[in-house]
């Protein structure tokens, strides 16, 4: 959960969710409705939020929810830039059609493509380039089943 | 028995003469918890895919051409379609789980179906996915996250034994089967009529331990994308004779299911399950629907 949080925390997301709630699987983590009681051999459950690793790495699940809020940073790009950034790449600055929120040096901020949310990033210094750098992108599902 | 004469001529005493070379094109099934059919087709057509939609499936379309996998775009990687053979969209339609239902999904893997099932619940009710590989449950995994699923329960564990605490209104056993031509170039070296048999077994397992995990009233959904009776209409056949079942009619094309079977006369009522044929735009694929009683 301490991952979790501070990815939160680092997007400026309003979202909390409640340890209650929360159903760890080895290291990835679920919300499920408290109706639900879980069994052997459970690999799966409800919601699923993203999983440790050396950062937190949220779902994709997760990230749409971060985008529906008005409160998280953003940054808009077209069909292109997103593209390359779920191949992994980094976004330059001037491949940044847009901004919400304010974004400064240090700052963590979604890489949203037509209203939906693609991965995260830092806003970095790279030589003398402003860039997104990428932490997480929705490739990852392709890179998991090579 | 086996080779592509001895089931090529198997599928001619049925009624269906195939040339053993028919073909089904792509299709994908809009996600309707991520998006609209309109978006979907109109950002896939601006990048020169030319679909289709299919007329008998609520969110399905052919792929007529791409030059490109459509298994690796930006909107399937943010889950608003997924790739399905239209013949393989149509027991979950034919099932309409809803938000109300308690269901399952018996063997999940790798989880198009499952993901289907969401759909039409509109992520709600509860829906459980079991599978015996943990391996193929990965992609399941993949799958509802892609897809955006919030309301499933995913256990590893053989369908034909496992507990899962619940009754459940709706049940769908896509079994493991021995699959088709159409898919597998290589089915007719692969294929014996034991194999055939032996898979006929597992599947009547199955259907048992299905119909123990319905509710009263509860509806099962058997399909396969075998074509050989003794999956399909035999194994149905059975369930009629061993188990407090009706069958139910479906809404689907393709053609009524046999009522007869290498000279075995079966219940009338058989007519009732459809059949697809390879060479009519799908796969070869066999949907039976039944409710407890």
């Amino acid at each position: 959960m301490r991952l979790l949080k501070r990815l939160l925390r680092d997007l400026n997301s309003g979202l909390s969710p409640r340890e209650d709630e929360v159903v760890r699987i080895n290291d990835q983590y679920f919300t499920l409705g408290s109706a639900l009681r879980v069994r052997e051999g459970l690999v799966y459950a409800g919601c699923y939020l993203g999983r440790d690793r050396r950062l937190f790495e949220p779902s994709s699940i997760l990230l749409q929810a971060l985008a529906s809020e008005p409160g998280t940073r953003k940054a808009h790009v077209d069909r292109d830039t997103a593209w390359l950034f779920v191949c992994g790449r980094d976004i330059f600055q001037v491949n940044i059609a847009s901004v919400e929120g304010e974004l400064s040096l240090g700052s963590h901020c979604l890489v949203m493509y037509g209203g939906r949310c693609v991965g995260y990033g830092r806003y970095e210094t790279a030589g003398d380039q402003r860039i997104i750098r990428n932490l997480f992108d929705l490739g990852d599902f392709l890179r998991r089943e090579a | 028995m086996r080779g592509r004469e001895f089931f090529l001529e198997r599928y001619s005493m049925m009624g269906r003469s195939l040339t053993g070379d028919e073909a089904a094109p792509p299709a994908i099934r809009v996600n309707s918890l991520r998006a609209e059919d309109g978006e979907v087709f109109e950002v896939l057509t601006d990048n020169g895919v030319a679909l289709k939609k299919i007329p008998y499936l609520d969110h399905g379309y052919v792929v007529e051409h791409t030059e490109f996998s459509l298994g690796a775009t930006l909107e399937y990687l943010l889950g608003l379609y997924s790739l399905q053979e239209a013949a393989s969209q149509l027991p979950v339609q034919a099932l309409a789980p809803g938000p109300e239902d308690t269901a399952l999904d018996m063997c999940s893997a790798p989880g198009g179906k499952t993901t289907q099932m969401a759909a039409y619940m509109m992520n709600r009710g509860v829906l459980y996915a079991v599978d015996a590989s943990r391996d193929r449950l990965y992609a399941v995994e993949n799958s509802l996250e892609r897809c955006g699923v919030a309301n499933c329960l995913v256990y590893h564990g053989d369908a034909e034994r496992i507990e899962l605490g619940a009754a459940f209104t709706k049940i769908l056993l896509d079994a493991p089967c021995s699959g088709n031509y159409v898919t597998d170039p290589e089915w007719f070296s692969r294929r014996s009529l034991r194999d055939v048999e032996a898979n006929a077994e597992r599947q009547r397992r199955l259907l048992s331990r299905a119909v123990g995990l319905l509710e009263r009233g509860g509806r099962l959904l058997y399909s396969t994308c075998s074509l050989e009776p003794e999956e399909n209409e035999l194994n149905v056949q059975w369930l009629l004779e061993n188990h407090p079942v009706d069958l139910e009619p479906i809404a689907s094309p393709g053609t009524p299911a046999a009522t007869e079977a290498f000279g075995v006369e079966l219940d009338p009522k058989m007519s009732l399950c459809r059949r697809l044929w390879p060479g009519d735009g799908t796969q070869g694929f066999f949907i039976a629907e039944a409710v407890k009683l």
